[in-house]
């Protein structure tokens, strides 16, 4: 049942997607609620997942990668309608979207969903708050990483003197410049409050999960005194929103693999 | 006989009536009620909406009057006291029921305007509607009528790329602009006083940008362009010391070399720290050397990418037209009216 509750969430971020490129393609494409509604009802199968995983775990569902990966893309998802709306990116879902379709589509095909058999133990709120404001964050950086597509975009559009239908769609490089700063800023905020919620777990310093955990954070504060200080230009700045992303999400695999 | 009251149209647009004599046609806005009324107080006339703008004159009328075209004519002659050269001078087209629902339908989406696809006309239709409506000089036909063109309209924008794009050189710097700054922080510099840098800067300050310093070999020309713009002049030799502080350089110097060359941008790019910087380069002969295009966060426009732009935007919208006629035909036909055109 919650494999087809995954499915159906599938399918509506890959109609979301289709719905986008068609009107695109025909040239109507408008920025509007409707837009908004496949990616909404894909978010509600995902939102049923998850609780049905819960309640069969009793706990948190982050117990193998197929579920963290559902988890984060369900964040990022959060984030876009959070984000989409806040700062009104034109195109934000159709970025979006294809990248949750395609997680969701790997997770469904692959062997990743292999649940480890546990003993039903009493959940630790630390290690569950811990666990999922750390991957909220990952679905920050995530949003930075597409905002940051998004940006480069643009900007070779703009370079290239290609005005065209997905230049006028997009939004403007300045409000692309600044989503992505304040998502890295959510993104290692929710990260620090994800770290320190692991303190009272008292976990070994040499805990893998707790040195990635610290290195996306090392390395993300770098990204935001990269950008405070604008040593670099707003192109490198969102090709290293993207770069960046990279490390948070290998290291989501070895972590949860380990 | 009269089978009841039917819709007249009666106008004169940029098409049929050159400007001279449209702007004596042209109703202020104050005094718009009182012209509705008279027309309406006209023999057997019910109903009366007048769409008054600086491409065109139209009333829309519901009437059961025999001689409604000649009615309206005798009145704008008289309203206007045109002289008999003027009255004689003054061609009309003049559309009855079906035809007048189509044509309001058409000048609501912007498919009758000279710059085909433009949404001003839309609010200008509203406000005449408005006013129409508080002076109560409409009622169920002329009711009906507009605000049936008023989803039209709508439809139309919705449903088609009509409105997509530049059609100009001063409404493509302003697009361009737009996707790379919040035009309200803008702050622009004009090098040269060509005809052309003064209509974009024109279009950037209309659009909000929030100040403008003009520059030109002839500072006294800078003084008086400065002073029509609220800026501020500088001298011609001293813009590359300022060239840091602002975002949209439009340069139209006529100039026989390059003006603004890679290693000054260079340096200023240093000082704005990731900063954008758009030039437009207005000259014939060019001004900014190309290959400034190819530095951080510089965008480079010169005339002719501009005006392919501009090009590109007109083509598209024409595309469009026949996607615009065809949806408005089938909305004639919602409404009951299956004249063909």
């Amino acid at each position: 049942m919650d494999r087809l509750l995954l499915i159906l969430s599938t399918f509506a971020f890959a109609g979301a997607v289709v719905q986008a490129l068609t009107s695109l393609k025909a040239g109507t494409w408008k920025e509007s609620r409707w837009h908004w509604v496949p990616m909404l009802i894909g978010l509600l199968f995902q939102t049923a997942f998850l609780y049905l995983r819960g309640q069969d775990h009793g706990r948190c569902p982050l117990t193998n990668l197929f579920e963290v990966f559902i988890f984060i893309g369900w964040a990022i998802v959060l984030l876009y309608f959070l984000v989409g709306t806040t700062y009104r990116l034109s195109l934000l879902g159709v970025f979006t979207a294809p990248m949750i379709a395609l997680l969701q589509a790997l997770a469904l095909f692959s062997s990743l969903d292999q649940s480890v058999p546990r003993e039903r133990t009493a959940p630790n709120a630390w290690l569950e708050m811990h666990a999922a404001i750390s991957l909220i964050a990952y679905a920050a950086f995530a949003m930075a990483c597409v905002t940051g597509i998004m940006y480069l975009v643009q900007e070779r559009l703009l370079k290239r003197h290609r005005i065209h239908g997905l230049f006028y769609q997009l939004p403007p490089i300045h409000e692309l410049g600044k989503a992505i700063q304040r998502l890295i800023i959510t993104g290692s905020l929710l990260l620090t409050v994800g770290l320190a919620a692991s303190i009272p777990l008292h976990l070994p310093i040499s805990n893998p999960k707790l040195v990635f955990a610290w290195t996306v954070w090392f390395m993300y504060l770098g990204v935001n005194l990269i950008i405070w200080r604008r040593m670099l230009s707003a192109r490198q700045t969102a090709w290293l929103a993207v770069v960046s992303f990279i490390v948070p999400l290998v290291s989501v695999g070895i972590v949860t693999r380990a | 006989m009269s089978s009841g009251p039917r819709i007249v149209c009666l106008g004169i647009n940029y098409r049929t009536t050159p400007v001279e004599l449209r702007e004596r046609l042209a109703f202020p806005e104050a005094t718009l009620p009182d012209a509705n009324r008279q027309v309406q107080s006209l023999p057997a006339f019910s109903e009366s909406v007048i769409v008054s703008t600086c491409n065109r004159v139209e009333i829309y009328a519901a009437h059961e009057n025999e001689s409604a075209h000649q009615q309206l004519i005798d009145y704008l002659v008289q309203h206007f006291q045109l002289v008999p050269d003027q009255a004689e001078a003054l061609v009309c087209y003049k559309l009855d029921d079906d035809e007048a629902a189509r044509h309001l339908f058409r000048v609501v989406s912007g498919l009758d305007s000279m710059v085909l696809g433009e949404t001003e006309i839309f609010g200008q239709v509203k406000q005449a509607y408005k006013t129409a409506l508080e002076s109560g000089t409409t009622s169920r036909l002329l009711n009906k009528l507009v605000q049936r063109a008023f989803s039209v309209g709508k439809l139309v924008r919705e449903k088609t790329a009509i409105q997509r794009g530049s059609t100009s050189v001063g409404s493509v710097a302003v697009d361009l602009a737009g996707k790379i700054f919040d035009l309200k922080t803008c702050r622009v510099m004009l090098i040269g006083a060509g005809e052309m840098a003064r209509t974009c800067a024109q279009s950037l300050l209309s659009r909000g940008a929030q100040s403008i310093i003009v520059s030109n070999r002839s500072h006294d020309r800078a003084l008086e362009l400065a002073a029509e713009f609220k800026g501020s002049a500088m001298k011609f030799d001293e813009w590359e010391h300022a060239l840091h502080e602002v975002d949209i350089v439009i340069s139209s110097t006529s100039a026989p070399h390059f003006v603004v060359k890679p290693e000054l941008v260079q340096k200023v790019m240093r000082q704005r720290r990731g900063h954008p910087l758009f030039l437009i380069d207005i000259a014939v002969p060019r001004d900014i050397d190309p290959t400034v295009n190819d530095l951080e966060d510089v965008y480079v426009y010169d005339i002719d990418a501009l005006s392919a732009i501009a090009e590109d935007g007109r083509r598209e919208r024409e595309r469009q037209l026949a996607i615009c006629e065809q949806l408005i035909e089938e909305q004639l036909v919602k409404f009951g009216i299956t004249t063909p055109p």
